[in-house]
């Protein structure tokens, strides 16, 4: 009976696992194998020549494949933590405004918030690099009423990956804000009451219930919002192209530059998976983080 | 007996309409080019006319941003089923080559290009001697220059020297008004590069000389020092001259709207000025490259373009295509015994290679004298370097210069950062 049971859940999981192991499996472990190869993409898998480690040595070597690969790696890292640390608080903020009942529009403010995310990318970049020109764009004229000098935003290196993270930011933290919305449903109104009855003022209500249960939800939210950040690929071919000076060049856009405008597939699967292992390695390092305060709370 | 005799002339008439269906349907030609879409619209009116001649072969046209356009080749343009032609810039020619991308000219056609078009041209679009694509359009750089910005600032001809170079880029230069004496590029390989070969060359130097980078001479010691002088006394702001993924944005507008005096730049961006300027446009002019302390006269530097056809797509697929291509560079396809590519290239203000073409544009390139000037620099112009691993040079190079315009390493460092990334890409390449 049991081994009928056996080959029957076997039967049932067959068609899931083989396309798993087809289509994410396979990539997976050919990339790594790659890896090891000096490889371009344009010739078949057959002329793929053993180099051993030599192209993870290549990619951190203080060669030009060197600098460009971690100059990538670190605007990556300082893109997704900006990300992160932007689009979270924010997302609670946004949250509780559109949560509140105290005063009509939430429902509306929501929609709005929400829109950002659904607008594509191509005509975001294309907004944006208008609102961005340093001399004609309306961000600019805005800080001007203001006695602000003009800033360079895309046009300068010291500015240029901020100005992309804020646009990450302004497209994504509506999605974020609708899952925050999400997480304070499920809070109960009771311990709210409870809190009240006791003489907590909101700020203290605020730290005592409202972010604690919502420890869940901006655990997942941050775990998505650092893969989000991590691919990010449009806004750079869109509109910086990873200039200037590769200020803006991610690993994205450089394993594509590398991996397919130059044909050097090993240097690119190397790359890919030093980027897979990065994410797997901040991923486990964000829910020990979590596991870690839950523990103590 | 009399129903087996129907069904064989049935079955004959299938096969005879299968066949000339068949023969309907020869080939179907598609072609990956980076032009604006009113320039393929005039593609495919040339491809609907050839069509009308020739019924068998489909031709559709396909544009991508010039940013992703050697992307879209290596990624699907190389496949059986990528575009059959694709315009290409000559400095990827050799690694599409050595990945056996692209197919060599068939004999007939090559001996024909050869004794049609300028023997600088044949050679950067050959390989070991043998050619691989057929040449379209050329460029060469120059000095562009507002002239009414030159006489509000008292000056009355374009520099000829370095010296007068920073002469006048100080007093185009009135950061009360935002402007700036000359535009460098930024964020654009060959918008940064181009430029500063063009001085480079006309100080006497040169990137590469037999495959090996020659960046380490005196003549692109004193190239270097130019652009870090150029940034230092503020006569060029690198925060203006960010450039797009369609080679426009900041750079552009500010020569537009009269925010730049001077820049270096190709013939191509012709129409994009006269669309941005309307009527001001009368107010550029083009003059040589200034010589620097080390050159002898003003040179500047040239590439092509062309057009080659997929090597994994199927023989007839080929064959149509190199069809197409013979008629759209030939000298019947175009008015006044012009080729229909010349035509399409000079409504682009873009100089058309073939020599046939030269002559029949003749008038409208002397009565241009934006365009004018650009053809008289052509004589001294040596062509930019064709050599294995060129893109990832070019892309080594252009942040090394970038860099150099934003401060982040002196003339000296980069000079030095250029010529050894330059050393190790090339030689890697050549293995």
């Amino acid at each position: 009976m049991l081994r009928k049971q056996n080959r029957l859940a076997a039967a049932m999981l067959a068609p899931a696992t083989v396309l798993i192991g087809v289509f994410i499996l396979v990539p997976m472990l050919l990339t790594i194998w790659l890896s090891f190869q000096n490889w371009s993409t344009q010739t078949g898998f057959e002329t793929a020549r053993f180099v051993g480690v030599q192209n993870f040595v290549d990619i951190f070597s203080n060669s030009s494949i060197g600098r460009d690969f971690k100059t990538a790696l670190v605007n990556t890292a300082i893109y997704t933590v900006l990300s992160v640390v932007l689009i979270l608080p924010l997302s609670v903020v946004l949250g509780l405004l559109v949560h509140q009942k105290l005063a009509p529009g939430g429902v509306f403010l929501r929609t709005v918030l929400f829109s950002t995310y659904m607008v594509p990318m191509i005509a975001v970049a294309l907004v944006f690099s208008k609102l961005y020109s340093p001399t004609e764009g309306p961000i600019n004229q805005i800080l001007g009423w203001f006695f602000i000098p003009p800033q360079p935003w895309l046009s300068s290196p010291k500015t240029a990956l901020v100005s992309v993270v804020l646009l990450n930011v302004w497209q994504q933290v509506g999605y974020f804000t609708v899952l925050a919305v999400a997480g304070l449903t499920q809070i109960p109104d009771s311990l709210y009451e409870a809190a009240r009855i006791d003489g907590a003022r909101a700020i203290e209500r605020f730290w005592a219930i409202t972010l604690p249960l919502l420890g869940n939800t901006l655990l997942f939210s941050a775990v998505i919002a650092i893969i989000n950040s991590v691919q990010v690929f449009e806004p750079v071919a869109l509109i910086t192209q990873g200039g200037p000076i590769d200020s803006t060049n991610v690993l994205t856009y450089h394993i594509r530059r590398v991996g397919i405008e130059r044909a050097q597939g090993g240097l690119g699967s190397a790359m890919a998976v030093t980027l897979m292992l990065a994410l797997i390695v901040t991923i486990v390092a964000v829910f020990a983080f979590a596991r870690s305060r839950e523990a103590r709370t | 007996m009399h129903l087996l005799r129907t069904f064989a002339r049935a079955a004959g008439t299938l096969a005879v309409l299968a066949s000339s269906t068949a023969l309907v349907q020869a080939a179907d030609v598609s072609f990956l080019t980076h032009w604006a879409p009113d320039t393929v619209a005039k593609l495919e009116a040339a491809a609907k006319t050839y069509s009308e001649s020739h019924p068998d072969t489909k031709i559709t046209v396909r544009a991508v941003p010039f940013g992703d356009l050697l992307t879209t080749l290596r990624s699907s343009g190389g496949g059986a089923d990528g575009a059959t032609i694709a315009g290409i810039y000559d400095a990827w020619l050799p690694d599409l080559v050595k990945d056996k991308l692209v197919a060599p000219v068939p004999d007939a056609m090559a001996a024909d290009t050869k004794s049609n078009w300028p023997a600088g041209v044949i050679g950067a679009a050959s390989i070991g001697g043998t050619l691989y694509g057929i040449p379209n359009e050329i460029d060469v750089y120059a000095l562009n220059y507002n002239k009414k910005l030159f006489a509000d600032a008292g000056i009355t001809a374009p520099p000829k020297t370095w010296d007068e170079l920073l002469a006048d880029a100080e007093k185009l230069t009135d950061k009360s008004k935002g402007q700036q004496g000359f535009g460098l590029i930024n964020s654009w390989a060959a918008g940064v590069l181009h430029p500063f070969s063009s001085l480079l060359v006309s100080n006497g130097g040169d990137l590469v000389v037999d495959g090996k980078p020659t960046l380490d001479s005196k003549a692109a010691t004193e190239t270097f020092n130019l652009y870090e002088t150029l940034v230092k006394k503020g006569y060029s702001d690198p925060a203006m001259g960010t450039s797009d993924a369609n080679t426009t944005g900041p750079f552009l507008d500010n020569f537009v709207s009269e925010k730049t005096g001077m820049i270096i730049m190709a013939n191509w961006w012709e129409s994009a000025l006269k669309s941005g300027m309307g009527d001001k446009f009368a107010d550029i002019a083009t003059a040589p490259i200034p010589v620097g302390p080390s050159g002898d006269k003003a040179r500047s530097i040239s590439y092509s373009w062309m057009t080659v056809v997929n090597a994994k797509a199927p023989a007839d697929e080929q064959k149509a295509a190199w069809d197409f291509l013979n008629w759209l560079n030939g000298p019947s396809s175009g008015p006044n015994g012009a080729s229909a590519m010349g035509d399409i290239l000079m409504s682009m203000g873009i100089l058309p290679s073939r020599t046939s073409d030269g002559a029949a544009f003749a008038d409208r390139l002397n009565s241009d004298p934006f365009l004018k000037g650009y053809t008289e620099t052509l004589a001294n112009a040596k062509g930019f370097p064709v050599v294995l691993g060129g893109q990832e040079f070019s892309e080594a190079l252009q942040k090394t210069l970038e860099a150099l315009q934003f401060g982040q390493l002196s003339a000296a460092d980069a000079q030095s950062q250029a010529q050894s990334d330059a050393t190790e890409i090339l030689t890697r390449a050549a293995q």
